[in-house]
Parts: structure tokens; sequence; C-alpha cells
């Protein structure tokens, strides 16, 4: 749909998206500030690109003009020919509130700048800009590559024309796009929220357990996995940042109360599978569960 | 083989001291497997030699049970099912009544929503049954030891996460009471099992487990809508492809009935007090509008908001 597509940040989210732009035929300029950081992306993709061909989902001459497509860049001024822009930099408001101030300098006027964020407000992203109509909101799930869902977050100030594009344009990537309000969470993330806060009562008042918990969600529910093994997986220093954001910008709503279990696990450093201990234990070399944990 | 005798004998003993003198209490053989099976014999559906298990509550729960307890090898006795079922429209081996039966092998209580309906079977069920019998009652809405609380024959009843649709998972909860004697959690299970499903033993509190972890999902889908933050096809998208949801929590409620949705977080508000579990009041107004959330309903309660 556009010809040059600027994705700024090269970490797990902006590699995906990335490699989801070049795979629709559309050039990237993949700008990090590091440079380590956007070498490692690269690689990241070419690995990613090149399981894709043992499967047989691509062939090789299509992976390798993917890679072709995506051009490294270090220096912001070197994505002004982008025609869309999506950053995907650290959740931190002020650095992407600065970074889309300065974003604005260097493209063409009336560029759309879309925002890769989960959990912070685009009309408050937005803020620092000359056109916040231009802004808005794209929320990918990871990996960026695989996951249809796009959430397309209306800022306050966000335009009609603007939503109009950044929907087609998901819709060109193969992306699911759905249009949200900017509210806290978008959808997923806030109507995801009882899944485990709800879980993590009935595991704190001693109802079941873990292990029953998730086994009941998975055989009784047909959930994909249960609250406490997801939780795990995502984090559950992660799991809890968005529950207390969520908690915060809804004003001590107390659907979003994070639970005291969790917040004592990332005191004690149980953050799930990557340290080997959360809600589960974890076989440190077989990454796998421990038989009985959980109970 | 121990055990089984002394499990007969003090049923004979139950049943004298209650009068029935005429039944005689014995093991069964299971529909299923033909293993010995902890369920007092019935008197079997004319001429058909089955188990019988007698079902009472709401028209969908009680019809989803009753097709599965059939596929399990029973004969099923629908009593006090509402809305009522018309007698002519039931499949073979399901036959309705309007007195509850006398004898069955065992009770299935499915009412989540009508908890006064639900007192009034409890009650009926204990004084109509021998008092081997054991009463199967969803405890979604009321917990099991309060239902125990209304009969005599308190050490008979065992709750369950009766939920419709999920009749056919793989896995049932079941929550004993503080009554419950481990005799009649093995007929419980025993019965479960029979039916071919996995019993995961939790503790009796409203809700128990899946309900109270979808019905609140369901509740802040509703509260999302509410708050008009997206249409509401695009809520059940973004569920189902963002984080992989068998249903979006709309079309599940849909699916269950949002009485039902309604009844499981009105439960958990009175019994935990807390603002956690306030029903959104879209889904309570659409619970008092008609027993099932209908996608148009949602649509008209929603136009011209956008």
């Amino acid at each position: 749909m556009f010809k040059y597509v600027g994705v700024i940040g090269a970490g797990t989210m902006g590699a995906g998206i990335a490699m989801a732009i070049a795979t629709c035929k559309s050039d990237v300029y993949l700008y990090d500030v590091n440079d380590t950081v956007l070498r490692r992306a690269v690689e990241r993709i070419k690995s990613d690109l090149k399981k894709g061909v043992q499967k047989g989902k691509l062939t090789t001459e299509e992976s390798l003009s993917i890679i072709e497509r995506i051009r490294p860049k270090t220096h912001l001024p070197d994505l002004s020919p982008s025609d869309f822009i999506i950053e995907a930099v650290v959740e931190d408001l002020r650095v992407k509130r600065d970074l889309l101030r300065r974003v604005e300098e260097v493209v063409k006027h009336g560029t759309i700048i879309a925002s890769n964020t989960s959990s912070l407000p685009i009309t408050s992203i937005a803020a620092g800009v000359k056109l916040p109509s231009k802004v808005v909101g794209m929320h990918f799930f990871n990996p960026a590559h695989i996951m249809k869902l796009v959430e397309v977050i209306r800022g306050d100030r966000t335009s009609e024309e603007t939503i109009h594009s950044t929907m087609a344009f998901a819709s060109s990537l193969g992306k699911t796009p759905v249009i949200v309000k900017d509210t806290p969470g978008f959808i997923v993330n806030r109507v995801a929220r009882p899944f485990y806060g709800e879980a993590l009562r009935i595991a704190g008042e001693n109802i079941a357990t873990y292990a029953q918990i998730d086994r009941i969600c998975r055989s009784v529910a047909g959930f994909a996995m249960g609250p406490f093994e997801l939780m795990d997986l995502i984090g559950i220093d992660v799991n809890l940042s968005v529950t207390q954001s969520m908690y915060d910008q809804f004003s001590g709503e107390p659907r979003y109360r994070p639970h005291p279990i969790q917040k004592r696990m990332v005191e004690a450093g149980k953050l799930g599978r990557k340290t080997n201990e959360g809600f589960y234990t974890y076989d440190e070399f077989k990454k796998t569960k421990v038989e009985g944990s959980g109970n | 083989m121990k055990a089984s005798t002394r499990t007969t004998n003090s049923r004979k003993r139950k049943s004298k001291e209650v009068g029935t003198k005429k039944r005689t209490p014995a093991l069964v053989r299971t529909p299923t497997s033909g293993r010995d099976l902890a369920l007092p014999k019935s008197e079997p559906l004319p001429s058909s030699g089955r188990p019988v298990a007698v079902i009472s509550g709401e028209r969908g729960t009680a019809l989803e049970y009753a097709s599965i307890c059939v596929t399990g090898g029973y004969d099923v006795a629908l009593w006090s099912v509402h809305p009522p079922v018309e007698k002519k429209d039931l499949p073979e081996r399901i036959t309705a009544s309007t007195i509850p039966p006398r004898s069955a092998s065992v009770a299935l209580e499915l009412t989540n929503v009508d908890q006064g309906g639900k007192r009034k079977n409890i009650e009926h069920l204990d004084r109509a049954l021998a008092p081997d019998i054991a009463i199967l009652s969803s405890s979604l809405t009321v917990s099991a030891s309060e239902q125990a609380s209304w009969i005599t024959g308190r050490h008979r009843l065992v709750g369950f996460a009766g939920l419709p649709t999920f009749g056919n998972a793989q896995v049932v909860e079941v929550a004993p009471t503080v009554h419950t004697p481990r005799q009649t959690m093995q007929v419980a299970r025993v019965f479960f099992r029979s039916l071919g499903k996995d019993v995961e033993l939790v503790q009796d509190r409203v809700g128990l487990v899946s309900a109270r972890i979808i019905c609140q999902l369901i509740n802040e889908a509703a509260f999302a809508l509410q708050d008009d933050i997206a249409l509401p096809e695009d809520i059940d998208t973004a569920m189902k492809l963002g984080v992989s949801y068998p249903h979006g929590p709309l079309e599940w409620a849909d699916r269950i009935g949002v009485d039902n949705v309604v009844a499981v977080l009105s439960a958990l508000q009175r019994e935990y007090q807390e603002e956690r579990y306030r029903v959104a009041p879209l889904l309570r107004n659409l619970a008092l509008g008609g027993t099932w959330w209908r996608r148009s309903a949602v649509e008209s309660s929603t136009e011209g908001q956008s």
C-alpha cells in the first residue's frame, strides 16, 4: 500500500512489525539509535525467515527479497522518504512524546505517525506534535509478523482520514484491525484483566491450586493456556505492571486492583519462565514444568 | 469388597430409619463400564433396566445434562424444569413429570437463576428421595453449604459447576460441603466418571472456578461496550485473535445466557460485598429485558452513541 514505511525501534516488536511490512512488499526503513540492537534485529528476522523456509511457508527467494527490503538505519533523517511511520520504542510516555516531535520534523508534511503501544494514551503521546490529527495508535501483538490482530487507537485528535488510512494499511498487511477509543488497556489488555485477577483471587482464597485452575480453564472453558501458566510465560512482572497501570489509569477501580500474591512474587524475583520459577517451577535445562509444581 | 458391603449395610440402615422398606438399595452396574457403581438401584423407566437420573432446574441446562446422562447410559426423569418442557418433544429415554419421582439413582438440580425455585426443588427432592440418594446441585449462585442448610438430609448434597453449555467438558468442578461425607463424594465421583468426566475437587464458594473467571470476563467486556470503546463484534474479534480466547466474551454471554451470567456475578457480589463484582448495568438491563442476550439487543442498546 505504501512504498516506504519507517519503523522506529528495533526491539522484538519493531523487528516483527518490520518483517510483517516487508513481507507485504513495502520497503522498510528500520531505525534504532543503537547499531548493535539493529544488527541483532536483522539477524532475528533472518532466522525467523529461515524457519519459514524450512516449514515451506515461503521460498528462499522470497525470504531474500524480504531481507533486502529491510534497510537498517541509525540516522533519523534517513526516514524522510517514508509514507507511513510506526514507532515501537520503549513504553515510556516522555520518550515516545519526544520521539514523535523529532520524527515530525524529518518526515514529509502530513505523514501518519503510528505509535505501537499497549498501555499509553495516544492522546498524551501526540501532545507535543504539530499535527496530532496524524497520530494514531497501532497496537500489534507479539509476534507481530504472525498475530493477526491490530488495535487501531483513535486519539482525541486523530482525524477520520488517519483512521481510515491506518485501517487500510493494517488490512494490506493481512491483519485484522479493530478501531478502539483511547482508553486504558484498549480492548485486549482491559478485557483480559479478570482472567488473571479472578484466578489470583481464587488461588488466594485457597478454592483451588494454580495447577487446578489452569486445568479447569483449559478443560472446562477451552482456553489454550490457563492463567498461571500464561502469566509465567508473559512474565509475572510484566503482567503486574499492566494491571498496576490499568488500576492507576482508572483511578483505583477495584476491578483492576493488583493481587498481593503477584506483588510478592515479583519482589521475590519469581518472574515466571524467564527465572525458572513462577507459579510453577521449571527445569533449567529442559525448560519444562516440573511435575507436581503449581499444586 | 469390604467397603462395598459396609456401604450397602449403611444404606439399608438409613432406608429403615425413614421407613422406605420397599426399596432395597444395592450396588448396580455402571451403564458404561460394567464395573461396580456405588449408586443405589433405582426403579428404571418401564422395561428399560437402566439407572435413572432425576433432573430439575432451568430448561437449557436441564436438557443439556439430560442428553449427557442418556449418552452415559441413564434414563432421565425431568421434573420441575423451567420453562416447562413439552412431553411430546422429548427424545426416547427422557420423561417429564409434575411430581418428583420417588425412585432414582441420583438427582441433579440445575437451577442457577431462580434461587427461590432452587430452594423449593432441593427441599422437594430431599423429602421425596430415599436418604441415600445423592443430590448433585449446581452451586454457582448459592454455595453448596447454604443449600445443604435448607434440608434435613444435608449429608447427601454435593455442589458442582452447572453452567449452561459446559456440560460436555471433560472436567467437572465438584465442591463438597462441610457436611458431605466421603461416601456421598464417592457417589458424585462415580456418577461423573460414568459420564466420562474427570472430577476436579474445589472448595465450596459461589462461582467456583471457571464460571467466576468467565462471567467476570463477560462483565468487563460489557463495561467496555457500555463505555463505547469499540463495536461489540470488534471486542469479540480482539479477544479471539489477540489472546486466542475460545469465544469472544459477548458471544460467550450469548451462549451461556445473560441471565445466568448476571446470576453468578450477583452471587459473587452478595458473597464478597465487593465493588469489583458490580454487574455492568448494560448486562443487567439485557438480562431484565429478555432471558437471552441477542446481538441485535446489544446493537440497539448502543445505537446512536457512536
